[in-house]
């Protein structure tokens, strides 16, 4: 029988350790046939993770998404994506639990590198983790906060547009897409209620989107983006709109990965909303006129080379607040000033299979509501 | 016409070709660094490409069938050998799907016209 230590050993001997590393020669490769990539006609990515709070209030284990990507070629020219998500495992009828979500499911005119047409439903090209959000590429069990809720990831809906190369390293995307809808605003998570999702979005005026990158210097890539489009149509007579501006920034050199990232959204004729979802449900839902975020990750790989897999050990602060300023007549309540402190570590067993293990330290301006604050353990990868 | 040779071919110009000039790219979700490279018409270069994460593929259009996996972070690197014979912009892109954002990973190779000496000069 193995004890716990020849089990650890057996299982790192035999499932962990990775396979020999081909050396460069080895890996030479011409275009053959047999040099065509081994992967099946569907990739995808998943992550779970126990989350365990320090009030002692139980802690819970969530499949949270699951995630199937597929896609074809119609011509070297014309091609379809797709990414279809269930969130936290499962989805039941008139219940509350997970999401079904199509988040991609575009048809990209490849025209020339400087202009191309997509149309379909696509990921608003806002931040950095809203298009690129597989597990093993961001450090911490659970997206930051500030991609929860000030840019309320995963935001996708459908729309048509242009994207391409500007050339000298700048990429540009620039959406017409369906417009946020102010009446699932919330005064805690901002926006995020309000994506339509494509699914019979009303587009009586449609918003738009951009994004310019520039990702010409080797290690660095930095973005800015926005949002702005009419978000009062399900309300008579009011007249409301959403915006939201963005800036982010990645760098990394040797062992040293850095990120950051700001953005703040403006809700114009936030007092006339909740005036009028007051009227209309009894609650005023205390929208602010404007919601601010941003937040700087450093995080090392600490493993030497002559260990076969890499690790990570990262930090992050976070700064946000969804009620940063609010219409007048409103009050601001100091639960939804919030930072937090995320420290943990990242353990790749291979570069598609990422161990997570965190602590993530909430505080806010209230005495009375506590912020949250758990260890967390996760288990993300990509295929 | 550009014609593409397996990295360790090269040699087979004989003993008066000079080495080819190393590109290094670079693949990570979801670009390629760089991701405009410029040629002279006649040159032959050779493209070293590792990834910075996951398997990615590594199609150039418009010049053959080449379509290669790029390895993943640490486990080597993927070569091609090109002779820039005929001047054009071509399209190279990730050939394997890596993730949401995977159809911006695309770059574009640039064979210039060489001036023409025309032995004159």
């Amino acid at each position: 029988m193995f004890g716990p230590i020849e089990g650890l050993v057996w299982l790192w001997l035999n499932l962990l350790s990775p396979q020999p590393a081909p050396q460069p020669a080895a890996a030479e490769q011409a275009g053959a046939p047999s040099s065509a990539p081994q992967t099946g006609p569907v990739s995808g990515y998943m992550d779970f993770h126990y989350n365990q709070p320090t009030d002692g209030t139980p802690g819970i284990l969530d499949f949270h998404r699951f995630v199937l990507l597929f896609s074809h070629s119609f011509s070297d020219r014309l091609r379809f994506v797709s990414e279809l998500e269930l969130e936290h495992g499962v989805v039941e009828g008139l219940e509350e639990g997970g999401e079904l979500e199509l988040e991609q499911a575009y048809v990209d005119f490849l025209v020339r590198p400087s202009l191309n047409f997509r149309a379909g439903m696509m990921l608003v090209p806002v931040g950095i983790i809203n298009e690129r959000h597989e597990p093993p590429v961001f450090h911490g069990v659970e997206r930051p906060f500030v991609d929860t809720v000030i840019v309320p990831t995963t935001w996708f809906d459908v729309g048509a547009g242009i994207h391409g190369s500007f050339g000298r390293g700048f990429r540009y995307r620039a959406y017409a897409m369906a417009p946020l809808d102010a009446r699932e605003f919330s005064a805690e998570e901002g926006l995020r209620g309000g994506a339509q999702h494509g699914s019979e979005a009303q587009v009586r005026n449609v918003a738009f989107t951009g994004r310019l990158e520039y990702v010409g210097a080797r290690g660095l890539q930095t973005g800015v983006s926005f949002w702005r489009g009419d978000t009062g149509f399900n309300l008579p007579r009011i007249d409301t709109k959403a915006g939201l501006f963005e800036l982010d920034a990645r760098f990394s050199r040797g062992r040293l990965e850095t990120r950051g990232q700001f953005a703040r959204v403006f809700i114009d004729g936030a007092g006339a909303l909740n005036d009028a979802m007051g009227r209309l449900t009894g609650i005023d839902p205390n929208i602010a006129e404007q919601l601010i975020g941003s937040y700087v990750e450093v995080a090392y790989r600490v493993l030497p080379a002559s260990v076969p897999h890499e690790a990570a050990v990262f930090v992050r602060y976070e700064n946000f607040d969804t009620q940063f300023k609010m219409p007048d007549g409103s009050v601001k309540l100091p639960q939804f000033d919030r930072d937090a402190w995320v420290v943990g570590a990242t353990y790749w067993v291979d570069p598609d299979v990422a161990i997570k293990l965190d602590y993530s330290h909430v505080r806010s301006g209230s005495a009375i509501v506590p912020p949250p604050r758990s260890i967390n353990v996760g288990l993300g990868w990509w295929f | 016409m550009v014609v593409l040779l397996v990295s360790g071919a090269a040699a087979g110009h004989g003993q008066s070709a000079p080495p080819p000039r190393v590109i290094h790219i670079v693949a990570e979700r979801f670009l390629f660094t760089p991701s405009e490279i410029t040629v002279e018409e006649g040159s032959v270069v050779e493209l070293r490409i590792t990834s910075e994460d996951t398997d990615h593929g590594f199609r150039l259009r418009g010049l053959g069938d080449v379509n290669l996996t790029v390895p993943k972070r640490g486990r080597g690197d993927v070569r091609v050998t090109i002779e820039a014979n005929e001047p054009g912009n071509y399209v190279f892109e990730c050939s394997h799907v890596c993730g949401a954002g995977h159809g911006f990973m695309r770059g574009a190779l640039r064979v210039k016209a060489r001036r023409s000496s025309g032995g004159t000069r």
